[in-house]
């Protein structure tokens, strides 16, 4: 192996890692303010990637149908758990909201579907569709059973997996599709071609890393948002709602995932099956960085993309033997300096 | 009365693995063939899951990986017994031994990892596992091995499917009662103490790292059997069966079925099988056959119906049905007990111990002694140290210098089951009780040192006379605490001040010459408080010696033989109770004057 | 005595009648979920095309899916011998799958006709294989067809590129075998997962070997993502494909990356290019013009299934003759109808005898040249 070799590597690795850190601020984030693990996280990744594709394609997506019947049935869910607690006039509202903007957003979607508007356009709406499924997976799907133990709540994520991959096959068919890139050109340094895409999403990476590092870290609403994973009665006190708490990182989670597919369905062909080796490999950063630390987690998905960039190179046959084995040291050593805390059933 | 109770006989958990035994025993004839299918897949399930239950929903340990195991089983029965023609149940007992060592390793590896790294691991080895089948010519790399020999006992060949039936559920029947049996045992006590309540566990002699390993490489050594049946039921193998979908998959059957209870495995198993195969058969009536929404229907049942049960189905199933009341704890007698040093003879010694977190010297050079049948109250302000210097003693934590003697042997920094076995026993400032177990099983848990049996004398039920004195002296405990009433409840339905007493009671079973409280009398009511004043004077009668940290005043005061003040981690005063109250130092300490 | 005989006689007419009222049942169990469902779903589409009686019989559909699982499709083909009775399977649609089920229907004695590549499903020395039928192209059949082509065009050297799965493994087996009456050497033989976001490392390492042409081992969009890289690393030798991306999403994929590709193709792809003499022109016709009516482009796979079906065409009213459905008699004749079968399907002239169970030959193949997004013949 020559250098000019090595560079190309890295230079992939990187790039795939820069989009395994995106997914792992993802689970990260989830992780911290929820206690759930965003197995899904990958599924929204394709989604993402595949309506923008359907929009390219000039169709409507498939993502809009979604939309629409979670749509409706986070507004149901809504208006009978506040019907229940005798909040009758807030029970409409709380309903109309829940249901009403997701079904603005699909009908927009519906309308622009054939009309091949400009590429931004295309993105900001497969962006906006991919991100309404956070917070209706998280009305639906988790909000009734915030407090269960981390390992239902995993499993749970998990038949959500399962439901969206299954959705996905049904929406776009089991053949990949690529998307338009938002820009073809590349440059050369030395031996090595740069394409401007595949900067565009380091660039990303690490602006995305460095807000939310900032946000959850250095602002009050940040920080008291990660406490309600610890504490749910006392962020309530804080002024947070732990609901809503929920409901936004799962929006901002679901943004940043259909923003990773965004980013690499240029590069890459995506199918329905995509996510879940993707997010596999999220899920290894963000481990890394102990379900805690946006840094560590970033780096923990650069060196799962090095490892595996180097070893398609030796030994193709046995990367995953090689990636999946090498990270058993790293998580042991982890493993050894986090602090940890029992936890209770 | 007497019919509710022989009905609730009828519905306890070994009367329904007998009776599973009856029918599946009938099944094979009497039965359509597919159901026969169908019950052979559901056992290879259970016993999976079952591993899964052992692991996962009472040890605590999450596992992705089970269907390695099970490929493992597989896949070395079928390269044996076709590349090298060596009988297969030769075959099943390699292909044991080689999941033996696999899973000492990787158990000796990621074990030792906590939290959310475990699972990660399981996923990682179990992904490994898998490529490798896939890559391995010799086992036919990913299109996989054909014509793998049936089984067969003696000249009986096991190549009808309601042969391997009997075969495979009598493998079933025996793990899940074994199983059953290893739950409620010696062993069994302190695999659900794993979950939790490790740091307690070990407390009362419990070798967490060493049980861990066990329960894991029991679990794999399930999943191996059940990948060995599989292999001969198939008769063809390759890699996917063993890859991590089918591992998510056994984590379903566990968790959906109800990961706490044996039976949860085979309610779990039964119910994502059958619910799969249901839906292949209905959906495409209801929907259409333009897409597949198996998947998709078969992930909406999984969410709603943990929405609904988040402890999985066989909990819920358990509350309907009728229970007997179980019968008072017979007597039986006394354990072998320890016997007390002589009065008077110095029993702990603490030289010049320093326990420092980075640049925080929680403990600073303490040096005291404990005379043997005394009551000595460790107190101080809050943040002066006495919890860092119980963890110190109970081995916790290791001292950074200084050395601690118990008995003229040093354990400072010894590891805590290794200090239980050396006749300290202890509490936990904040109540560390299994919350799902009896009290009675919680106390017997202190008793661990004193039994012997291990996993497979009570999987065989050959510990019977053992656990009957086990019990019978945790019952006693439990009597001379005062909390006789309460020996069947579950730990987390008592008032926490009794929880804490349920911790004393623990902590005597383990017939200790030192008790460590950790504040025990707080949160009780005035006359439980007078009650323990009163059982610890008992115990120094009878030659034990208590080391207490406690903030109620007016209770230390009274109870007390010495007091040992701490404050910044340092001994301000050490004397009789009168003496100390008259320390300036003290006082200072307690009521606030500004250090100059 | 006689009154006895009467009686009979006539039960064994009326079970006779009540026999000949018995439906044909055929069984399916394919991959329309899981990592062949790109495979599997043109198939299973195709089913729905099928006729719903032959000779005034009716026949009973039941399609099930494996999700590319050998297990369930084990399971599946219990379900349909034992629940369904089916007197013949068709399935599965990858070789795993296929190599699985061959055991439970040989222990039943039911013909089944596999829809997957793998020469081995009917391995002629295997006596497990006497009820097995496959109808698409074997690998050694396509395999032949590359080595000849990689010859004519002076290829001495190849890298190869396939799936981590049976199928990349079986075509390296294939050519591994071909290339070696051709003289031609495999200098680089690297792997891939069909999900794999990037290949570079792969591609950068057979673009070291410099190999005169490089074949691609994948079916459907995925095999795309090797062709897109070797071509955007500047890789300028040729570039081979297999018949398992014959569809129309695939040209989508690898858009103008893909000129100048080969590959050997089951007919139907470019049925319209052959010339009017070729006796599969019309059969590729009213096979393609029905399935693009319905389900939009064309995929080889679905032919496949087409295929299974003409063979059963042939081979259920001489088993008709011979014996009533969901009888072993019956079975045991519609196994020896489709031995004897001679048939013109989609993919080729079907021949089969006692030693080949696919009996398809030289004209099964023919290679094809994309060229500016569309699939041409090679003459």
């Amino acid at each position: 192996m020559d250098l000019s070799i090595a560079a190309l590597l890295a230079q992939d690795g990187i790039t795939n890692g820069a989009i395994y850190a995106l997914l792992a601020l993802a689970l990260v984030m989830v992780f911290a303010v929820t206690r759930v693990i965003l197995v899904p996280s990958g599924e929204l990744l394709t989604i993402g990637a595949l309506t923008l594709a359907a929009f390219d394609q000039g169709h409507v997506p498939g993502t809009v149908r979604l939309v629409a019947g979670a749509a409706v049935l986070a507004g149901v869910i809504e208006a009978v758990r506040r019907a229940r607690r005798g909040e009758g006039r807030r029970a409409l509202a709380g309903a109309a909201l829940w249901a009403g903007i997701p079904l603005a957003l699909a009908a927009l979607a519906a309308w622009m579907g054939p009309r091949k508007l400009p590429l931004a356009a295309e993105v900001a709406m497969a962006l906006a569709l991919t991100g309404a499924l956070g917070p209706l997976t998280w009305k639906i799907v988790f909000e009734p059973i915030a407090d269960a133990s981390v390992l239902v709540l995993l499993i749970v994520a998990v038949a959500v997996h399962f439901v969206l991959t299954g959705l996905a096959l049904y929406f776009f068919g089991a053949e990949g599709s690529r998307t338009p890139p938002f820009s073809s050109a590349s440059f050369d340094i030395g031996a090595l071609r740069v394409s401007v895409q595949s900067l565009l999403v380091l660039a990303t990476s690490a602006l995305a890393i460095a807000a939310l590092a900032l946000f959850f870290g250095r602002t009050l609403y940040g920080k008291a948002l990660h406490a309600t994973s610890v504490n749910r009665l006392g962020a309530r006190l804080c002024g947070i709602s732990p609901d809503f708490a929920g409901a936004l990182s799962f929006a901002l989670a679901a943004v940043l995932c259909a923003f990773c597919g965004v980013l690499i369905g240029p590069i890459t062909t995506l199918y329905y099956d995509s996510g879940f080796i993707i997010s596999l490999k999220g899920f290894v950063g963000a481990i890394i960085g102990g379900l805690a630390s946006y840094p560590l987690a970033a780096a923990g998905s650069l060196f799962v993309g090095l490892i595996e960039a180097f070893s398609s190179f030796w030994a193709s046959a046995y990367k995953e033997v090689i990636v999946f084995t090498l990270i058993i040291p790293v998580l042991l050593w982890r493993s050894l300096v986090t602090h940890h805390h029992e936890e209770d059933e | 009365m007497r019919s509710g109770a022989g009905l609730g006989r009828l519905c306890s958990t070994p009367a329904i693995i007998a009776f599973i035994a009856i029918a599946m025993a009938l099944l094979p004839l009497i039965a359509p063939p597919f159901w026969v299918t169908l019950a052979n897949y559901i056992g290879l399930y259970t016993i999976v899951a079952l591993g899964l239950v052992l692991l996962t929903g009472v040890a605590g340990q999450t596992s992705f990986g089970q269907a390695a195991f099970v490929g493992l089983g597989a896949y070395t029965s079928a390269w044996l017994s076709t590349a090298h023609g060596v009988s297969p149940w030769i075959a099943l007992a390699a292909g044991l031994a080689l999941t033996f060592v696999v899973a000492l390793a990787l158990g000796f590896i990621t074990l030792r990892m906590r939290g959310h790294f475990l699972p990660l691991a399981t996923i990682a080895w179990g992904l490994s596992i898998f490529f490798l089948f896939g890559n391995l010519e010799f086992l036919g790399g990913h299109t996989g091995m054909a014509g793998i020999p049936a089984l067969s006992i003696g000249t009986i060949e096991l190549k009808d499917e309601r042969r391997m039936c009997w075969l495979i559920w009598l493998v079933v029947v025996a793990a899940l009662w074994t199983m059953h049996n290893v739950l409620d045992s010696r062993q069994g006590r302190a695999i659900r103490a794993l979950k939790g309540r490790l740091e307690m566990a070990e407390a009362f002699g419990v070798d967490g790292a060493r049980l861990k390993i066990v329960v894991f490489v029991y679990a794999a050594l399930l999943a191996c059997i059940s990948g060995w049946l599989y292999a001969h039921l198939q008769r063809f193998v390759n890699p996917t069966p063993f890859g991590i979908n089918q591992g998510i998959e056994y984590l379903f059957m566990a968790v959906v079925g109800g990961a706490g209870s044996v039976l949860g495995a085979l309610v779990g198993a039964t119910i994502i099988t059958l619910l799969k195969q249901y839906l292949q058969d209905a959906l495409p009536a209801l929907l259409g056959t333009s897409g597949n929404f198996e998947i998709v229907v078969f992930g909406l049942i999984v969410i709603v119906l943990l929405q609904r049960t988040r402890d999985g189905l066989w909990p819920w199933i358990d509350r309907l049905l009728p229970h007997a009341k179980p019968p008072p704890v017979p007597d039986a007698a006394p354990l072998a007990a320890r016997v007390q040093p002589a009065a008077a003879s110095t029993l702990l010694e603490v030289r010049a111990a320093r326990k420092a977190f980075g640049g925080l010297v929680a403990v600073n050079d303490l040096t005291f002694a404990l005379a043997c049948g005394e009551i000595v109250g460790l107190i101080g302000p809050n943040g002066a140290g006495k919890t860092t210097t119980f963890a110190l003693l109970s081995g916790a934590l290791a001292p950074t210098s200084g050395d601690v003697r118990f008995r003229g042997h040093s354990i400072a920094g010894a590891a805590p089951y290794r200090i239980a076995a050396r006749g300290i026993g202890r509490t936990f400032q904040h109540v560390k009780l299994v919350p799902r177990m009896s009290v009675l099983d919680n106390v017997a848990l202190g008793a661990h040192l004193r039994g012997r049996a291990g996993f497979l004398r009570a999987a065989l039920r050959l510990d019977r006379r053992e656990e009957a004195r086990v019990r019978a002296e945790a019952a006693r405990a439990l009597a001379r605490c005062g909390l006789a009433e309460f020996v069947h409840a579950e730990a987390q339905n008592l008032a926490l001040g009794q929880q804490r007493i349920v911790e004393i009671a623990r902590a005597l079973a383990a017939d200790p010459v030192l008790l460590l409280l950790d504040e025990p009398a707080a949160g009780l009511r005035f006359h439980e408080k007078e009650a323990l004043a009163a059982l610890l004077r008992s115990l120094r009668a009878g030659g034990m010696t208590v080391l207490l940290v406690e903030h109620d005043m007016a209770f230390v005061m009274g109870l007390a033989d010495r007091l040992i003040v701490m404050d910044f981690g340092e001994k301000l005063a050490e004397g009789v109770p009168a003496a100390i109250q008259s320390d300036p130092a003290v006082l200072e300490a307690y009521l606030g004057g500004a250090p100059t | 005595m006689k009154r006895g005989l009467n009686v009979a006689l006539a039960v064994a007419i009326a079970a006779a009648a009540s026999a000949a009222r018995a439906d044909i049942t055929i069984g399916v169990t394919l991959s329309a979920t899981g990592p062949a469902a790109s495979l599997g779903i043109p198939e299973r589409n195709t089913f729905e095309l099928l006729p719903q009686s032959i000779d005034g019989q009716k026949i009973n559909w039941v399609i099930l899916d494996d999700a590319s699982d050998t297990t369930k499709a084990v399971t599946n083909t219990r379900k349909l011998i034992t629940e369904d009775k089916a007197d013949v399977i068709i399935g599965s649609t990858v070789t795993p799958n296929s190599l699985a089920m061959v055991d439970v229907v040989a222990d039943a004695k039911l013909p089944m006709i596999s829809m997957a590549a793998s020469g081995r499903i009917v391995d002629p020395s295997n006596p497990r294989t006497y009820w097995v039928f496959k109808t698409p192209q074997s690998d050694t059949l396509m395999a032949d067809a590359i080595a000849v082509s990689m010859k004519a065009n002076g290829v001495r050297t190849m890298g190869y590129i396939g799936f981590a799965d049976a199928y990349g493994e079986s075509w390296l087996a294939e050519m591994r075998n071909s290339l070696k009456t051709a003289g031609i050497e495999i200098v680089a033989a690297e792997k891939y997962n069909r999900n794999d976001t990037s290949v570079t490392g792969q591609v950068l390492k057979l673009i070291a070997a410099h190999p005169d042409a490089i074949l691609i081992g994948a079916s459907g969009t995925p095999a795309a993502t090797p062709q897109k890289e070797l071509v955007a690393r500047g890789y300028k030798g040729k570039i081979y494909q297999t018949h398992g991306v014959a569809n129309a999403d695939f040209l989508r994929v690898v858009g103008k990356d893909g000129n100048g590709t080969l590959l050997p193709s089951g007919p139907m792809l470019v049925y319209e290019q052959l010339p009017d003499s070729n006796p599969l022109k019309k059969s590729d016709a009213t096979y393609v013009t029905q399935y693009e009516k319905r389900f939009g482009t064309r995929s080889t796979f679905g032919g496949h299934a087409w295929d299974a079906w003409q063979l059963l065409a042939q081979a259920i009213p001489k088993a008709l003759a011979k014996a009533k459905p969901g009888t072993p008699e019956f079975r045991a004749a519609l196994r020896d109808g489709l031995e004897t079968a001679n048939v013109v399907g989609v993919h080729g002239v079907f021949v089969m005898t006692p030693h080949d169970h696919n009996g398809l030959d030289n004209r099964g193949r023919v290679m094809v040249k994309i060229e500016d997004g569309k699939w041409v013949l090679q003459k």
